[in-house]
């Protein structure tokens, strides 16, 4: 019971979250798949939330519920109004859950000011009553819906009679349901007839009272349609579940159900009656959703982590039989090497692609960011979401919540400029905001993009100087004034607000994308707009890598942000002029000595090769002694002695045992550039 | 019962050395003692992967049955001279909390001893001005048999940063 509860609850946050996308999806478009689906949302809330022990939430969500039948019925239309209100409502739901089934407190909550406020707005706005009782008051207005509602057959109106034959499975009671409320439902809907099918009783020395072994048989009177029916078993997965429409002009004989009943053999499916037998009751366990294509399990993330730290094992393992393969040097040795290196790579693609989620989890939270933001800030702002379905690995996606709100908040307060601004700019009055996402490689790019007053290239400029991170007489290209954006203590907000601006912004996000092993893009037009990309590695487990050698060690740099490999010029080696660039077919391309950005003596080999890497935008070579191969490299992160070093992003073990440390590039070559910078000033 | 030791230092003799299981080491010919408990395993030196620009206290990383785990010399926190391993040099590998984290570490003794139980010895205060060691990671000594073993207090000498040591 205990397992179910917590089932609930987990399901419970996600019908909430699912539900804010839904009411916030109703301002574009109202269409009855929207409002059956947060009605059906509701609906499965207060139901479970009843069975589960919230009953307060679930007394909360069927005020809630009565509006959206309402709108389900087109008595009531879908307005900014009833938006707010419900986004509101669903808050308050989510408050409901926080108190982890507290009766007391989740009493008090539910007749605090602030609900009862809310249930009032919700009454006001479906014209019920404030004494109207709270199961039976939207039922009987129910008959009065139009046939507008949808999927409801055409009906006359006068009254309709089901039959219903309910029978929990086995297992059902153990897992929490509780067929005698969900009768009591029905009978809110209309009369019933109600008699139950003991036939299935086993003798008393074989009974399990846990076990589930009654069949309900009803028969129901109602002006509600055959979905108001079927709503009340929408949760009641675990049984099976008959309705059969009764002609409505048979004698309305309770009496004549029950002998029906009674003689429960020939009803509806005589098959399932006596058959206590377990392999059908096991196959209806699904019921409906037996045949759900994409049917998903749902696992503890701890399990998955566990399952990752053995992959990442094998791998290890995996490379260590390859160094030994090598040195033996047997053929058949070798076919088996091989055919374990490739189990090993299906089984690395399938273990992530397990932990893959898409980043529409992340990005539909911001529906909600956006809207609440905008309103603050008295703009109008549309959010276009494209690439919601890429997927990324979850512990990225967990890491990239804060950075977003981060740069979302930013567009909003100082990109998109007041409506007037941008009339008079010749822009449409509502700014837009573009969050996207696509895979590109080993990579997952994801840029917000606003349409705004871009950036202030001679602010930052200005800033910059007077904050010491800019020589005075220094002329950068826009570019580079551009990303000084994301340098500690950088903000160009003239008046500080309270969404956003206390210089923490930006360089945050740098920081927590470089812990990802991602990094930072920026571009910008003046008056045009913004457009901020993250490059993320897709996992943070396992990444290709390419190994490379210093001296006696070997270092491995991510492959995700290598372009190419050139072999290092001789006459370069030896050059004392202090110019550090190579000259690549028509490029010239800026390096630095690996060995020297890491405060490494330099090995003095001269035959040496350059990486070239892609870090913020900018090809940097990194000279090394020698450049070994590529493989698969698992990350162990750093402990709290070597985290902060910069340019070190992690560890793995080799095949032959020796741990390597992986290179960060990003921080790297940002380390790179402030020696250098110190050198420069030392000069001066 | 001799000792003249105060209320405080009677409780903390309890916890340091009454009944505990101590692990003896050299280093610079002197012996050391921590806890044995959070010890996992006692190794030859295996290869030690040098970090760059990790400073002197915390030089490298060794690979541990597949676990990457950070090597610290003791002997800069204790303000002993540097020296390369010896014949008899051992890596002690233990699980150390910090900040609330368990963290597995290891670092190097010059040679390891003995585990003897503390049992029944007491625990002397260090008189501040007897080394220069670091007083906050030094928990007392106790004397076994002719020698003095030093017991050190794991959560300054494994600490990080190098202030809360000193401090």
């Amino acid at each position: 019971m205990e397992q179910a509860t917590a089932a609930f609850v987990q399901e419970a946050h996600e019908i909430l979250s699912e539900l804010e996308d839904l009411v916030l999806g109703l301002e574009d478009d109202p269409g009855p798949a929207a409002i059956d689906a947060i009605f059906r949302s509701l609906h499965t809330l207060k139901g479970s939330g009843a069975m589960f022990g919230y009953s307060s939430l679930a007394r909360f969500a069927h005020h809630f519920e009565n509006a959206y039948e309402k709108v389900r019925a087109g008595e009531l239309t879908v307005g900014r109004d009833l938006v707010n209100l419900s986004l509101e409502a669903r808050d308050l739901l989510g408050g409901f859950l926080a108190l982890e089934g507290d009766v007391e407190a989740s009493e008090a909550l539910l007749h605090s000011e602030q609900t009862q406020r809310i249930v009032a707005r919700i009454q006001a706005v479906t014209g019920e009553g404030g004494a109207a009782g709270e199961r039976t008051a939207a039922r009987p207005d129910a008959a009065g819906r139009p046939d507008a509602a949808g999927a409801m057959p055409a009906r006359g109106g006068g009254p309709r009679r089901y039959r219903i034959r309910f029978r929990p499975l086995r297992d059902a009671l153990r897992n929490g349901m509780r067929p005698d409320l969900l009768m009591r439902e029905l009978e809110d809907l209309g009369t019933v007839a109600l008699a139950v099918d003991a036939g299935a009783l086993p003798p008393l020395d074989a009974l399990d009272p846990a076990d589930a072994h009654l069949t309900w048989l009803a028969e129901l009177e109602t002006e509600a349609g055959r979905e108001a029916v079927e709503d009340v078993f929408i949760f009641a997965d675990d049984a099976e579940l008959e309705i059969e429409e009764i002609a409505a002009d048979t004698a309305a004989p309770f009496d004549q159900a029950l002998p029906d009943a009674g003689a429960a053999a020939p009803a509806p499916r005589p098959a399932g009656e006596a058959g206590a037998t377990a392999p059908r009751p096991a196959e209806g366990g699904r019921g409906t959703g037996a045949a759900r294509p994409g049917e998903s399990l749902r696992i503890a993330a701890s399990r998955l982590d566990e399952m990752m730290d053995s992959l990442g094992e094998l791998v290890i393992a995996q490379a260590r039989l390859g160094a030994v393969a090598e040195r033996i040097s047997d053929p058949i040795l070798e076919t088996v090497v091989e055919e374990i290196g490739a189990l090993v790579l299906g089984l690395r693609d399938a273990t992530l692609s397990i932990r893959m989620l898409p980043v529409e989890t992340v990005f539909g939270k911001f529906r909600r960011v956006v809207r609440d933001l905008s309103a603050e800030l008295g703009k109008e702002v549309r959010l276009v979401i494209e690439g919601g379905e890429t997927e990324i690995d979850k512990n990225v996606i967990d890491r990239i919540g804060d950075p977003l709100v981060h740069m979302i908040r930013n567009s909003l307060d100082h990109g998109i400029e007041a409506a007037d601004d941008r009339t008079a700019a010749g822009k449409p009055a509502a700014g837009t905001l573009r969050l996207s996402a696509r895979q590109e490689g080993g990579e997952i790019l994801v840029t917000i993009e606003d349409d705004g007053r871009g950036l202030d290239a001679a602010a930052i400029r200005a800033k910059a100087v007077e904050r010491g991170l800019l020589p005075e007489e220094a002329e950068p290209d826009e570019r580079t004034l551009h990303h000084l954006i994301f340098e500690p203590g950088f903000s160009t907000a003239r008046e500080l607000s309270a969404v956003s601006g206390r210089g923490v912004g930006m360089d945050a996000v740098r920081s927590a994308i470089d812990q990802l092993g991602g990094a930072v893009e920026v571009a910008s037009r003046a008056g045009k707009g913004t457009r901020v990309t993250l490059r993320l590695p897709v996992t943070l487990a396992i990444v290709d890598g390419l190994r490379v050698r210093l001296g006696g060690q070997v270092y491995v740099i991510p492959l995700s942000a290598v372009e190419e490999c050139v072999e290092m010029d001789r006459a370069e080696t030896g050059r004392r002029s202090g110019r550090t660039v190579l000259r690549i077919r028509d490029e010239l391309v800026p390096y630095v000595e690996l060995d020297g950005v890491l405060g490494l003596a330099a090995s003095g080999e001269v035959s040496r090769r350059v990486v070239i890497v892609r870090a913020s935008g900018a090809r940097v070579g990194l000279v090394v002694d020698d450049i070994l191969g590529q493989s698969q490299t698992v990350i162990k992160s750093l402990s709290p002695y070597h985290r902060a070093i910069p340019g070190l992003g992690g560890a793995t073990i080799l095949g032959d045992g020796r741990v390597a440390l992986i290179i960060d590039v990003a921080t790297l070559i940002r380390q790179a550039e402030s020696v250098r910078a110190l050198l420069e000033r030392e000069a001066a | 019962m001799t000792h003249a030791a105060t209320d405080r230092d009677a409780g903390h003799e309890a916890q340091a050395a009454g009944g505990a299981i101590l692990l003896v080491f050299r280093l610079e010919g002197e012996a050391f003692g921590i806890s044995v408990e959070p010890v996992h395993e006692i190794l030859d030196p295996p290869e030690i992967t040098p970090v760059p620009n990790a400073g002197a206290f915390a030089p490298g990383l060794v690979n541990v049955r597949g676990v990457v785990v950070p090597v610290l010399d003791i002997r800069h926190r204790l303000r002993m001279p540097a020296a390369a391993p010896g014949p008899t040099a051992r890596i002690i590998v233990l699980e150390h909390q910090i900040d609330g984290a368990p963290c597995r570490l290891a670092f190097v003794a010059d040679a390891v001893e003995d585990v003897i139980e503390a049992g029944g010895a007491t625990l002397d205060r260090m008189p501040e001005i007897g080394a220069r060691w670091p007083p906050a990671c030094i928990a007392g000594a106790i004397r076994h048999g002719a020698d003095l073993v030093v017991l050190l207090e794991p959560s300054a000498l494994f600490a990080p940063d190098a202030a809360e040591a000193a401090a």
